[in-house]
């Protein structure tokens, strides 16, 4: 029987030993004076040979001081980088895709670029904040701390074919109104006027949030931003919602709601749908379903009659963003990478190797992209910066308990727009009042400064 | 001959490695779940105790708990039910050989070698509401020729949008049945090919119809496997997932969410561990108490032959 005991004890005993095991921090082999800056990225659309030519331009630039930069990629980077990120030793710079930011900033997790955005940009003069276009540094920044630096522009428009348009004669819309006759006259034509990624309802989001700020102006998505109370059952929210749901159950495909995003954006590179809204990204994903004489470019969502807001504004926000964690072990040296990784000098040859838009104020000469970006440039010409809604990405379960399904019974007319917005209004009051939900601090856009009255 | 003493540690010496990984893969991440589901986590900083808290937002704070077991209780009931019916029905047309049974069998079985992803991927495809869609494409066509013949019923706006959030915990029967109604039928056929023949002999000569046989001689002697097969029913659809997860594109709403994807949503995407522990702990709960009351309502004296 003594036996026994001891065998099982035996076995149970890595059980009681392993779990604790988690205290015990890893860390890697470093090679005499040398500094290995690890940079982890999410291998996406976009692969990771453009970061890798960087980096091995920047450990050539700096191998006198002994830096060498590691950058590795995965499409599920976040995973292997949560694990590493709970020990204390996360890579130097990393990407954090689909990760809950703001929860990561409440901890303390997060280094703040402040300091470096201050300082003068590679190659220049100017201080590196000076640098980007106005709103791209706000996607995560709190109390005057910016903790992610974008590497790219996101914008939300509205795609279409020139090719198509040039046929029947069409012209891109200035006004809502213009916008609701181009889709009569393409449903007129046999085509369906818009494609819509229903499996994703949170596609409608970015319309949505650039219809408030045509009614409103940016003032109304400044009182979305900071959760004020009232601010989704305002007049001009419930109007955006209201053209919303007009365009969805007047001119979405059929079937629309039951389509991904790729089965949606097939049937408008396939020509059955003459319209989608979405993102920069469009190009890059559909590039190998485009036929060759597709010409895809963009217009900016039109102005709303009697709106406040500006038009020339566009809804979007800096992507592929890069963080430094706070224990990283060279916080300087890899905040200085970033400093190298988005500049001017690289911006022109990032947008040529894997097709974004730099969110660097001309950093962009069109001979640099495609067509279809040119037509994006086209768009932001007049725009004196981006906005965006930090609610999704602040409130996780708001975002996908409230905001979705009440997006989709919206899209599906299920709901009337006063109830849409006293259900997100609810839900916001609801986060507001959870002690447990840290909410940080906003900084409201400057309608001036924007080109709106203030 | 052995002593008892050595003998036990014969015993121990084999049990001791599924003991061993039993204990590190279930047991202690079991109790471990327990302990998160009674702290405020978000997986990064320090657990905070916060007592049944997470279990009184899970009933008090939404409904979203009680949505998410109701699609359960759906999945088991209607599909359940279909899928015993549906296999007990071919289980005995096979067992009365028809012609090209070993076909049959084989054909019914072949969605249960297909991981369940892929199935979910298979039906989506079948769904669509573009081109790709057969069904959405046979019902157009149905619709088409009794439009022709003069016939406008039913009136149903196609392409019909099958996996629309909206729908798809209905949409899932038809795959659900598909897929689990050979796994029951192999099942309930092996039980019914160890009943001997001379019982059916007997029946026939006194003149018992098929089904009088099926219902007087089958039924009762297999009754014991059918039991174990709702018993496997019920605990599969209290943990059905990974077909809402793929239909649903990973972002389930109240509308198909059920309780698994309620925990995964919770612990992965909204980093709310101790929630998503709640219902995992809640799960465990209705998952043991279900196959309990499941076993307790069909005891019975077991027939023997």
């Amino acid at each position: 029987m003594q036996n026994a005991l001891k065998i099982l004890c035996a076995a149970l005993l890595p059980v009681y030993i392993l779990p604790g095991c988690d205290a015990v921090h890893y860390t890697p082999a470093r090679s005499g004076s040398e500094k290995i800056i690890e940079v982890a990225v999410f291998e996406g659309g976009y692969g990771i040979d453009w970061h890798q030519k960087i980096a091995a331009r920047y450990s050539d630039m700096h191998a006198a001081d002994g830096i060498r930069i590691n950058l590795w990629g995965d499409p599920r980077a976040v995973e292997k980088i949560k694990p590493r990120l709970l020990r204390g030793d996360p890579p130097d710079v990393l990407d954090l895709f689909g990760f809950p930011v703001w929860v990561l900033i409440g901890a303390g997790k997060l280094s703040s670029f402040t300091g470096a955005l201050e300082r003068p940009a590679y190659g220049t003069n100017v201080p590196w904040r000076d640098l980007f276009i106005k709103g791209t540094l706000d996607t995560f920044t709190s109390d005057g701390q910016v903790y992610a630096i974008p590497s790219a522009l996101s914008a939300w428009a509205c795609w279409y074919d020139t090719r198509m348009f040039r046929k029947h004669g069409w012209s891109v819309p200035k006004t809502w109104s213009e916008f609701d006759d181009l889709c009569k006259r393409i449903r007129a034509a046999g085509i369906a006027p818009v494609a819509f990624q229903g499996k994703y309802p949170s596609y409608a989001w970015n319309t949505f949030v650039a219809l408030v700020q045509r009614c409103g102006g940016l003032a109304a998505i400044n009182r979305l931003n900071a959760m004020e109370p009232g601010a989704f059952t305002g007049p001009d929210v419930v109007r955006a919602a209201r053209l919303l749901q007009e365009m969805a159950l007047k001119h979405f495909q059929k079937g629309a709601m039951a389509m991904t995003h790729t089965e949606s954006q097939l049937q408008f590179v396939n020509g059955q749908a003459a319209l989608i809204w979405c993102g920069l990204w469009l190009e890059n994903e559909m590039k190998n379903s485009t036929p060759p004489d597709f010409e895809m470019r963009c217009f900016n969502l039109p102005a709303v009659e009697g709106g406040k807001g500006n038009p020339d504004l566009f809804c979007g926000e800096g992507a592929e963003l890069i963080f430094v964690p706070s224990d990283a072990r060279h916080p300087e040296e890899a905040i200085d990478f970033c400093r190298y990784l988005v500049s001017l000098e690289n911006a022109p040859d990032m947008a040529k190797s894997i097709g974004v838009i730099s969110p660097l104020k001309g950093a962009m000469p069109p001979a640099a992209v495609s067509p279809t970006l040119q037509s994006v440039l086209e768009m932001m010409k007049d725009g004196p910066g981006i906005f965006t809604c930090r609610l999704p990405t602040l409130l996780m379960e708001w975002n996908n308990q409230i905001l979705n399904p009440a997006l989709a019974a919206l899209l599906r007319g299920e709901t009337t727009p006063d109830v849409f917005c006293r259900r997100m209004e609810d839900g916001v009051a609801a986060a507001r009042a959870n002690p447990d939900i840290v909410i940080p601090p906003y900084v409201p856009y400057d309608p001036a400064a924007f080109g709106e009255e203030p | 001959m052995k002593t008892r003493g050595e003998q036990r540690v014969f015993i121990f010496t084999f049990l001791a490695p599924a003991l061993f990984l039993f204990t590190i893969f279930v047991a202690v991440p079991s109790v471990r779940a327990l302990g998160y589901s009674l702290r405020q986590w978000d997986g990064l900083s320090t657990p905070k105790w916060v007592g049944l808290k997470n279990f009184i937002t899970l009933f008090k704070d939404s409904d979203l708990f009680l949505v998410a077991f109701q699609h359960n209780l759906f999945l088991m009931f209607v599909g359940g039910l279909l899928t015993l019916a549906l296999s007990l029905f071919f289980a005995a047309i096979l067992h009365r050989r028809v012609r090209g049974a070993s076909l049959f069998r084989v054909a019914f079985f072949f969605p249960n070698v297909i991981s369940s992803v892929a199935i979910a991927l298979l039906w989506v495809l079948l769904y669509s509401t573009t081109s790709f869609g057969v069904i959405n494409s046979l019902l157009l066509h149905a619709q088409q020729i009794l439009a022709q013949m003069g016939v406008t019923w039913p009136r149903i706006d196609l392409p019909f949008p099958f996996v629309d959030s909206k729908y798809v915990i209905y949409s899932i029967i038809p795959m659900m049945v598909w897929t689990a109604t050979g796994f029951y039928m192999v099942l309930f056929l092996a039980a019914m090919e160890n009943i001997p023949e001379t019982f059916y002999e007997a029946a026939k000569l006194d003149g018992a119809s098929e089904f009088a046989q099926f219902r007087h001689i089958t039924f009762p002697l297999i009754r014991e496997v059918f039991t174990v097969g709702v018993v496997f029913l019920v605990i599969g659809s209290l943990k059905f997932f990974d077909a809402i997860w793929v239909m649903e594109n990973q972002q389930p709403t109240s509308d198909s969410h059920v309780l698994a994807t309620v925990l995964y949503q919770k612990v992965f995407t909204e980093y709310n561990v101790g929630y998503g522990s709640a219902v995992a702990v809640l799960l465990f709960i209705l998952v043991f108490f279900a196959t309990l009351v499941t076993l307790r309502l069909s005891r019975k004296e077991a027939l023997e032959y």
